[in-house]
């Protein structure tokens, strides 16, 4: 175990009194309470934390925030394996488990470095241009070979154990940031009586009033944040930390990641690793901060090379010190506030190496305060050392080149207002001339920026912009702020003027850290015609590595003017786009795993079926049952039975899942005959009937029977599938089509449990469930009656005579709650008749075997004609679809027709989706006649059959065609029959 | 003969009354299953709204809300669904009863539909029942927002739910479809844990 060497004696929010244990890529290490795993590492004097993703070049940490590039760690182990977190955002905690990624066999010495050597070839482009050919080696050879070289972190293969919440959060004003300008605006608008989240990346409020040693009020700048806080405390105000609001949409709504439990081990028993909030705010305060900007030079990715801010959270957040001699390299006056941080603390400033062509009076006295030598209108043009930098290359003006030994070097190229979240909706930020950096542009309704965010830099300008902005957001919210006490800070100098690139540096001179994106790929891509940011972006992955950019897109843009003659607001930058920062799909999902990946509907009978062991299918949102295996039968086996069942004794299957719809009122005739193709205001009550409905087009819609149980009263059902979408239209018909009807639609498919009962034995089941006085007898309750009655003593109950299965049924339908019970007293009367439950797919067969059209016909492009209804579409009256289907094309006696097809070898088997061509002629799309929607083995015919859409189908009865199935290369010869090959009299139903 | 059939609740199994979650302060919410309800939605006749109404505050002292807003009227609350639509739901008059208890009443006014037996309430109450509700539900149910007789149509974590507000404890009752009670329930059960819930009786 290593001690803390580069700890500093004294300062830091950190808890020294609490050590804390923890491991980097196997070493064992400690930090304390309120570190970050990059404070800790550096601490720790780890400087070299990962190899870069193209180039694998030794990389340290550059920031202290989530726009770090470089410090990307595999964070915990096995299923809990989190590739590419940034060290400087894991808070430490007791048993971290961290590795280095990207490197073998060690960080220190990784095999692929090796990529480095062949960097000129690396260039911009370069996969695009090198493995073009042969074409069928990207997939199978070059992709996956380099996926293995230019990987970052591997992703955990076990399935995550943790659990992640989902949640909704409504307020009148959203902050986004807790820094000066966060907290002021929190005050003012929850002060004013508004509702207020507060959401905060950081584990602590302050934002960059942590990392730096400001006063308000006269005192220390935490104390008010401490004030702030507990003011807050005792406001309405949510104070979300460790949530990162990460993306903005329409109407008010921002998506935020809560990490509720990545600080610790495991999360505590019940509660959630993560929590993804939708916030609906009125009004949202975007004061997000800023973020530095890196110089490039040669060589600028060294460890030991990092922000001029991070270094100063380092030192005053974190008590570390991450180095020993230190330069500092910069073109703004703030950097130079590092000298003096650092000096306090007894490290050693060796060099203020300053930019900028004309001298700062500011840096002059910083440099004698800090007692370090002040090289005015100079940049670092080499540095030394691979893993750690040694020392670098200072050239004055004159044309002398100081070499200069350190191990730090704090560098800063000015800050870029955090503007990401203004950018969401499309929003584009402006050049500003004065700050020399993008500022917000047209803000989305209901947004407003503060502090950083919006280019206020100065800590009075923070903390005046942040107040403005809260009294702002309360009155919008229609809140009448009362007036404040102004809390008084000074401006801290923040004068700047960017030098971006040092163009006569040596080694290769990184703009995007994280892609390996150098200034050469700029100019590369600049040669090559891609002088557009998002050309740019595109052509050399600049900004499109995790971190989106935040460190080097205007860097990259400026190189870009630069090559291209323009100043660099003129060549702007890329959209930014949700989210912010990475947001792990885990959480996305939330609860939405697994088995509840969606919410399943359950039948009436699921218990019941599930203890007879049947195999459930999804069909739609429904689980149905789909087989009901017995001991030793294989899936075949099981259907063969239960449609021999059906058609020998009598069967049970639960078709509760059909949608149910009760159409009342004076006018439900009238409306069912519009909506339907056939006649349903003659329909007797008592009497149910097959409906046809087509779509406005007029192709069908659905089908399915609907039965009249009063004068003013329709009980009509849909296919389960089509429900909702059957619901929905009947819902717009009645609201916007006829308003005038005096008709009422209620969706009961909820509230009946129907069973449908088949086979020659069904009525002798159903005599025994039927209460005394309900004649069920053939000629009192013949083919397609209906009736409300009662069963098992006194429940109420529907009766329909329908049969899809073409033999002797009813279905009988019972409020639900009466479901499981009455599956099992349907089973247990039915005993004695040797009655069998029979699923979906037996019910499948059963409908096939007699020719009745279903999903596979019902496909959208079929018509009434082409499905041999033709006759059920009235000339009496109008209908929706009736118009249309009468066009031309509709009505070529060309179409493809419904029609059974016949193996001509009985061994064989038709596959669904086979194309229909003429006997003799040639498998082409050419000779394409039709195709196959519906198959199924027959067992009460022995061998399989078919049905399908041929063209002139039903005229070509006798005609033997091939069922071609290219997919599987196999073909077989086909009678075509009429579509019903049971029963085709339908006597069997009628008995 | 098989009889009497037995009634059977969507969250049959499922609902074991104990204490659940995290364990920690104070229990957070009290979950419990209300058996036995009579359930009906009411659809007003073209033309005969003002006189639904009329016969509504005639049997049950009730004025048919034109909101999304729980009305209590004579062992009967009417919950506004919709224009000219109603939820009615009843302790007194139990399952199918209500149905037949309103048809009868409201017979050439309304168009009556018994729901009974296709929808599970589930009562959800306690210091911590708005923050499980915030998992699933995207309606804000702040009091400054949200009234104390308020009601929504809306969804939880994907499935259909109609909700009201019982009483300020808070307490809500929510009538989710009964074929989705188990993945209602598993949803709820996650959300709830931590903070703490306890299952009672129906």
């Amino acid at each position: 175990m290593t001690s803390q060497s580069n700890r500093l004696r004294d300062g830091g929010l950190i808890d020294r009194a609490k050590t804390v244990r923890f491991s980097f890529d196997g070493e064992t290490l400690t930090g304390y309470q309120g570190d970050t795993l990059a404070s800790a590492l550096l601490a720790n004097g780890k400087k070299l934390v990962g190899r870069s993703f193209k180039y694998h070049r030794p990389r340290g940490i550059l920031t202290a925030g989530s726009e770090e590039p470089n410090a990307l760690v595999e964070l915990r182990t096995g299923a809990r394996r989190e590739p590419n977190t940034r060290a400087t955002t894991i808070e430490l905690y007791d048993g971290l488990e961290a590795a280095s990624q990207n490197r073998w066999p060690s960080l220190k010495f990784d095999v692929m470095a090796v990529n480095q050597l062949f960097a000129p070839i690396f260039g911009a482009g370069f996969y695009y241009k090198t493995f073009m050919w042969p074409a069928s080696f990207w997939e199978k050879v070059y992709e996956p070979a380099i996926r293995r070289a230019a990987g970052l972190g591997r992703a955990a293969s076990a399935p995550d154990p943790d659990h992640y919440d989902k949640a909704h959060a409504f307020c009148d004003v959203l902050v986004i940031g807790s820094g000066p300008a966060g907290l002021a605006t929190a005050l003012e608008a929850a002060r004013a009586g508004a509702r207020v989240i507060l959401a905060e990346e950081d584990f602590r409020l302050g934002g960059r009033l942590l990392a730096e040693r400001y006063e308000i009020d006269g005192k220390p700048a935490l104390d008010w944040v401490r004030a702030a806080e507990e003011e807050l405390a005792s406001l309405d105000c949510r104070i979300l930390r460790r949530t990162t609001v990460f993306g903005v949409y329409d109407g008010g709504t921002y998506a935020a990641i809560e990490r509720v439990n990545d600080h610790v081990k495991l999360p505590p028993a019940h509660e959630p690793r993560q929590r993804l909030w939708k916030i609906v705010a009125r009004q949202a305060v975007v004061a997000a901060g800023a973020i530095e900007r890196p110089i490039v030079f040669g060589d600028n990715d060294r460890p030991g090379i990092m922000l001029a801010g991070a270094v100063r959270t380092y030192v005053n957040r974190y008590g570390v010190t991450p180095g020993r001699r230190a330069v500092v390299f910069t073109d703004n006056d703030d950097a130079f506030q590092t000298a003096v941080d650092l000096a306090d603390h007894g490290v050693e400033v060796v060099a203020m190496v300053d930019a900028r062509a004309m001298p700062s009076v500011k840096a002059k006295e910083i440099a004698a305060k800090a007692k370090a030598p002040y090289f005015a209108n100079s940049v670092v043009q080499r540095v030394r050392g691979r893993q750690a930098v040694k020392s670098v290359d200072i050239a004055a003006p004159n044309g002398e080149v100081h070499r200069i030994d350190c191990d730090l070097l704090a560098m800063s190229g000015g800050w870029n207002p955090t503007l990401h979240l203004t950018t969401h909706l499309n929003g584009k930020p402006v050049w500003n001339a004065d700050l020399s950096a993008l500022v917000p542009g047209a803000l989305p309704p209901g947004m407003s920026v503060a502090g950083a965010s919006a280019g206020q830099f100065g800590l009075a300008a923070c903390l005046a912009s942040g107040r403005l902005a809260g009294t702002e957001a309360a009155k919008a919210c229609g809140f009448k702020p009362k007036r404040h006490k102004a809390p008084k800070a000074a401006d801290e100098s923040t004068e700047a003027s960017p030098v971006w690139q040092v163009e006569t540096s040596r080694g290769k001179a990184f703009v995007d850290f994280q892609n390996d994106v150098t200034i050469s790929d700029i100019k590369l891509a600049a040669r090559e015609g891609f002088r557009v940011p998002e050309h740019l972006k595109r052509y050399t992955t600049l900004g499109m590595a995790t971190d989106q950019g935040k460190t080097g897109n205007l860097n990259g843009a400026a190189v870009l003017a630069n090559v291209t003659g323009r100043y660099v607001g003129a060549v702007g930058t890329t959209t930014f786009r949700p989210p912010f920062t990475p947001v792990a799909i885990s959480a996305l999902a939330g609860h939405h795993r697994g088995p509840d990946f969606r919410p399943a509907r359950l039948a009436p009978s699921h218990k019941w079926a599930e203890e007879q062991g049947a195999v459930f299918v999804e069909t739609g949102p429904w689980l149905r049952a789909l087989y009901y295996p017995r001991a030793g039968e294989s899936p075949q086996d099981s259907v063969n039975r239960e449609v021999a069942n059906v058609r020998t004794q009598v069967g049970v299957c639960d078709v509760s899942t059909l949608g149910k719809i009760e159409v009342q009122g004076t006018d439900a005739g009238v409306f069912l005959d519009r909506v339907y193709a056939n006649t349903f205001s003659t329909l007797p009550v008592g009497k149910a009937r097959y409906g046809l409905m087509l779509r406005e087009d007029g192709f069908v819609m659905d089908d399915g029977t609907t039965a009249r149980l009063a004068e003013d009263r329709y009980f009509m059902t849909t296919t389960t599938a089509n429900a909702v979408k059957v619901m929905q239209h009947l819902e717009f018909c009645q609201q916007v089509l006829w308003p005038e009807l005096d008709v009422q639609l209620v969706s009961v498919t909820e509230q009946w449990a129907q069973y449908a009962v088949a086979g020659p034995r069904a009525r002798d089941v159903l005599q025994r469930l039927v209460d005394p006085g309900h004649d069920i007898s053939n000629e009192a309750f013949p083919y397609l009656a209906c009736g409300e009655i009662n069963v098992c003593g006194g429940v109420p109950a529907r009766l329909y005579r329908l049969s899809f299965s073409g033999e002797l049924a009813y279905e009988i339908g019972v409020p639900a709650r009466y479901g499981d019970a009455l599956i099992r007293a349907i089973m247990m009367e039915g005993a004695a008749f040797g009655i069998q439950p029979y699923g979906t797919e037996a019910l499948g067969v059963l409908r096939i075997e007699k020719g009745h059209p279903a999903g596979g016909e019902l496909n959208g492009q079929t018509t009434a004609h082409d499905l041999g209804f033709g006759k059920l579409l009235s000339a009496k009256k109008d209908f929706i679809g009736r118009f249309m289907a009468a066009r031309p094309v509709l009505a070529d006696a060309n179409r493809e027709k419904f029609v059974g097809l016949r193996p001509l070898d009985r061994e064989a088997r038709i596959r669904a989706g086979a194309h229909l061509v003429p006997k003799d002629a040639e498998a082409t799309a050419k000779n394409d006649q039709g195709y196959v929607t519906s198959i199924a083995y027959s067992p009460s015919l022995g061998h399989w059959l078919a049905l399908g859409m041929l063209a002139r189908g039903p005229e070509r009865h006798g005609e033997v065609v091939r069922a071609v199935d290219p997919l599987r290369g196999e073909e077989v010869l086909a009678e075509v029959v009429p579509p019903c090959f049971v029963d085709p009299e339908g006597e069997r139903l009628r008995v | 003969m098989s009889r009497p059939l037995a009634s059977v609740s969507g969250l049959a199994g499922l609902t074991v009354p104990g204490s659940y979650g995290a364990k920690v302060g104070e229990l957070g919410v009290t979950i419990a299953e209300r058996t036995g309800l009579g359930i009906a939605t009411v659809a007003a006749c073209k033309g005969k709204s003002e006189a639904l109404k009329a016969a509504a505050r005639k049997a049950y002292g009730v004025e048919l809300p034109e909101r999304s807003i729980v009305a209590s009227g004579r062992d009967i609350l009417f919950i506004g669904t919709g224009p000219g639509q109603w939820l009615a739901v009843s302790e007194k008059y139990a399952n199918e009863e209500l149905a037949r208890e309103l048809a009868g009443r409201l017979q050439g006014l309304a168009s009556v539909a018994d729901q009974s037996g296709g929808r599970t309430v589930i009562r959800i109450s306690g210091p911590r029942a708005r923050d499980v509700l915030a998992k699933g539900l995207p309606i804000d149910l702040d009091p400054r927002v949200f009234p104390s007789n308020g009601a929504a149509t809306s969804t939880i974590s994907l499935m259909g739910v109609q909700l009201w507000q019982a009483d300020d404890t808070p307490a809500y009752e929510l009538a989710i479809f009964r074929s989705l009670s188990g993945s209602f329930w598993r949803w709820l059960a996650a959300s709830a844990a931590e903070f703490g819930y306890e299952v009672k009786p129906g």
